[in-house]
């Protein structure tokens, strides 16, 4: 498995995460009133602050792991032949782009169905809290859809065009 | 040019254009030049040579030339193309 696959599958490690975490806040009942929507935003901006600080930490500790698993792997002493593939590998080139490009659309498609779906609940008469989880919802669905694909692309091979 | 290939555009159907690459030949001739090497010769990551080798992705034209430079040979060299499905006219 190639490094962008494995930083892609810790991204979405620490999104599962950080929506475990937020599910299991909501489903302990310490939560606002539905007709509340400004403590609820108030409260998934919370989680939204989790989450980038999750990655973040997740992050540094992949990069600090592969540069151990790397050194170890290649019996490396002096550390220039880590650092050496650590550069060639972390580089971002044509090919990570196109798969940027790719991912990203899956994960806007993703949040644009959520938007609609939220619109046709609040038509429905559905409270706005309602709506709003399924906007941030999708959201997050949308960013792991991309990671997912990402993985897929980055194994599989893209093809230009 | 005798010869010249064409598109049978009469025939109702595309041909079929099967791009491969000496790059990992090219490599061992390099004194078995690393993809890491080849990799900051090229200005690409590890994973697009690996990916380039293994056939499943296809460069842009710039980084095709930039390999091609980096080994020091024409790109015809480092890329050839096979093409089905066309007609010598």
């Amino acid at each position: 498995m190639t490094y962008n696959s494995k930083k892609n599958i810790i991204s979405m490690a620490a999104g599962v995460l950080t929506i475990a975490a937020y599910i299991i806040t909501v489903r302990a009942g310490d939560v606002p009133a539905p007709e509340d929507i400004a403590a609820w935003a108030k409260l998934m901006l919370v989680f939204i602050g989790i989450g980038i600080g999750a990655q973040i930490v997740i992050q540094i500790l992949f990069h600090v792991i592969y540069a151990v698993g790397i050194a170890v792997k290649e019996n490396d002493k002096d550390g220039e032949k880590t650092k050496k593939i650590i550069n060639a590998s972390m580089k971002e080139d044509e090919r990570d782009k196109l798969i940027q490009l790719k991912t990203l659309q899956i994960g806007y498609i993703c949040a644009g169905f959520g938007l609609m779906a939220a619109l046709f609940t609040l038509a429905g008469g559905a409270p706005v809290v309602i709506a709003l989880h399924i906007v941030v919802g999708s959201s997050a669905v949308g960013s792991l859809a991309e990671g997912c694909a990402g993985v897929f692309f980055h194994e599989r091979g893209v093809r230009n065009g | 040019m005798n010869g010249v290939f064409a598109m049978d555009n009469n025939a109702g159907s595309d041909p079929k254009f099967t791009i491969t690459n000496n790059i990992r030949r090219l490599r061992f001739f390099a004194d078995e030049m690393t993809q890491v090497e080849l990799a900051e010769k090229s200005s690409v990551s590890r994973q697009t040579i690996i990916a380039l080798e293994a056939g499943k992705y296809l460069p842009s034209l710039e980084l095709a030339f930039r390999i091609a430079y980096a080994f020091g040979v024409p790109i015809g060299e480092v890329f050839e193309c096979k093409i089905e499905g066309i007609m010598n006219k």
